[in-house]
């Protein structure tokens, strides 16, 4: 049977793109062949934001709620597909079916929050600023804005903001990530089945020529973007060049500090969980797991850990016994395997080599690690310092807390930081001193709601404005001022 | 088989629901006078079901950390016999153990994942308690 080529969706119609260039989709647990994703070309793009440009007048004059209630057949479109839009996710990432599940109902949940649009782009007034005179604030779209994707989560990332822009009343483009550009196809499915207007959102496949397109192009207004830290500050300077707004979340190294009161025992699968979900490809994942405290507490919380880590069931992640998926292609799997080399070679002492596969069923190996425990790893090692984005932990150790977090600041990151224990000074003063965007106070998945920003400090974000919440309204806005005086 | 996942816990809900409803559904026939009682039994079963469904899928984003939780969970323990036994005490008797065993599944499944989100183990407890008020008519 034909492998199905991904089309492009562009001013409301599905259409092929003309390139000679496809990327083959594969699914990384049985590395059969799902789909192939055109590398389309710059004049599809460049169609792509006229039509966005077009739609945007009308768009821009539609009432919010009318806007919103485009939103709220999404959602329901978007229930009603709930384990399919799923299993798409698992298929093209790997990961484990629970994990698509949450990131189905994380997407679903940003739509939800923007559809509160009329509320949540109100502007604000004050009557007799002088006398007789009055002052309000308003806010108002700015056009035409894009989104580069991820492939880590390929569903749910493209809607921490294109819901939000379409419902401000700016038009959008989405250029999925060539590696997971399934789920993203199949999100658009759903769009065309809200009946919006052509053109108010469009998806163009393809790798670094559309994204570079986005920030040229002098009809866009903005653009967003979640990857690698290279990638982002790339996207931040070239769209400061060209006068663009930005969002560029970009890479991390999350610290999980123990504390010695920490109730270890009930953190146990909290830390597992974030170490280890979704095979650790999340920008939120735990990395350096940082043990404050004697070497009975130190054993006693690795050795856990440790046993934890080696218990859990790597297979394909449709199988629900299942616990951790592959990572999402064999380059990755090569890239992490030269990371734990040089780990090795720095000194570190592999304590849970997942190198040895043990995995659930008769399946290629390509894209599979066991989970991987590094101990002995001082803070200016590769293994510390240099996001893996794999199932690898690192373990440190620190004599205090103020010794933790200076080591928590010795990376070039600050996307995340999560604390355990029970001692609220202690957890006061981690949230107060720590530089990071997302705080965990015995939580070890730092992941904020669609109503709040989502965070990100030094070589985690590029831009001001941050996604999701009020944020993200705000970036796809421009404040005007009015003041008015009758006589 | 060992239930080490919320998935698996869900599909396991699926199966213990519907083998138990199919059973009541049986008994309604052959034991025509308990007939309502039977399938009060069977609707209230699939509605649990549909119930543990809607709460997995509606806060499955907090549901993440306990695809490490159920350790301890086997299927094994909680399986059991669905044919009709031929006389009302033994059908009785085989009733009570059915809703022994999954009172028992939704116990276990609350206490492993209780901490880690509130909706699943605090429903999980309820349909536990509404099975133990359940009484065959004398």
């Amino acid at each position: 049977m034909a492998v199905k080529r991904l089309q492009n969706y562009i001013n409301g119609e599905w259409v092929d793109s003309t390139t000679q260039e496809f990327v083959e989709i594969k699914n990384p647990a049985r590395g059969e062949v799902l789909s192939e994703c055109p590398m389309s070309t710059k004049a599809e793009l460049d169609s792509a934001i006229q039509a966005a440009q077009d739609a945007y007048p009308d768009w821009r004059n539609t009432p919010a709620v009318a806007r919103a209630r485009y939103l709220h057949r999404l959602i329901e479109v978007m229930e009603e597909n709930f384990n399919e839009l799923s299993i798409v996710q698992t298929r093209e990432h790997g990961k484990t079916i629970d994990e698509s599940r949450g990131e189905t109902r994380r997407g679903i949940e940003m739509v939800e929050v923007a559809s509160g649009i009329p509320t949540t782009m109100q502007g604000f007034n004050l009557e007799d600023i002088a006398h007789g005179i009055d002052e309000y604030a308003i806010y108002q779209p700015l056009g035409v804005f894009s989104c580069i994707a991820p492939f880590n989560f390929p569903f749910m990332v493209p809607l921490w903001f294109l819901p939000f822009a379409i419902a401000c009343g700016d038009t959008f483009v989405v250029k999925p990530s060539p590696r997971t550009p399934m789920s993203q196809t199949k999100l658009f499915e759903m769009l065309d089945d809200t009946g919006l207007p052509p053109g108010v959102v469009n998806m163009v496949h393809g790798g670094a020529e559309i994204a570079n397109g986005f920030m040229e192009h002098p009809d866009m207004k903005g653009v967003t973007f979640v990857g690698s830290t290279p990638v982002a500050r790339h996207i931040y300077q070239k769209c400061g060049e060209t006068g663009k707004r930005v969002i560029a979340q970009a890479g991390a190294k999350n610290f999980i500090v123990i504390m010695p009161d920490a109730e270890i025992d009930k953190a146990m699968v909290s830390l597992v969980s974030s170490f280890f979900g979704n095979a650790g490809q999340r920008c939120l994942a735990g990395a350096n797991l940082l043990v404050v405290g004697d070497d009975k507490t130190y054993r006693n919380v690795v050795d856990k850990f440790r046993n934890a880590a080696a218990a859990i069931t790597v297979g394909d992640g449709l199988d629900e016994s299942v616990q951790m998926g592959p990572v999402q292609n064999a380059e990755s799997k090569q890239r992490i395997l030269k990371m734990m080399e040089k780990g090795i070679a720095e000194g570190a002492k592999l304590t849970l080599d997942g190198r040895n596969l043990k995995l659930v069923g008769d399946l290629p190996g390509d894209c599979f690690l066991n989970p991987s425990v590094f101990e002995n790893v001082t803070p200016e090692m590769s293994l510390a310092q240099d996001e893996i984005f794999g199932p690898v932990a690192s373990v440190l150790r620190a004599g205090d807390l103020d010794e933790a977090i200076d080591i928590v600041h010795s990376v070039p990151f600050g996307n995340s930081a999560a604390i355990f224990t029970n001692n609220g000074k202690w957890a006061r003063q981690f949230q107060h001193d720590v530089i990071a965007g997302n705080v965990g106070i015995n939580v070890g998945i730092v992941a904020p709601m669609a109503f709040f920003p989502f965070g990100g400090m030094k070589d985690s974000f590029f831009g001001i404005l941050h996604g999701q919440g009020q944020d993200v309204v705000r970036f796809f806005t421009e404040c005007k001022v009015v003041i008015t005086r009758w006589f | 088989m060992k239930l080490n996942t919320m998935a698996a816990v869900m599909s396991f809900v699926s199966r213990i629901e519907d083998a138990s409803a199919t059973f009541y559904e049986k008994c309604a026939v052959q034991y025509p006078d308990m007939k309502d009682t039977f399938l009060s039994w069977s609707k209230e079963n699939r509605k649990f079901e549909k119930n543990v469904k809607r709460t997995y899928f509606g806060v499955i984003t907090d549901t993440l950390e306990s695809n490490y939780a159920f350790e301890g969970l086997d299927t094994d323990d909680y399986a059991f016999e669905t044919d009709v036994p031929e006389d009302a005490p033994k059908t009785g008797k085989r009733a009570h153990e059915i809703e022994e065993k999954i009172k028992a599944f939704y116990l276990k499944a609350a206490e492993l994942s209780e901490g880690l989100m509130a909706d699943i183990p605090r429903l999980f407890k309820k349909i536990a308690k509404k099975r133990e008020e359940r009484r065959l008519p004398a």
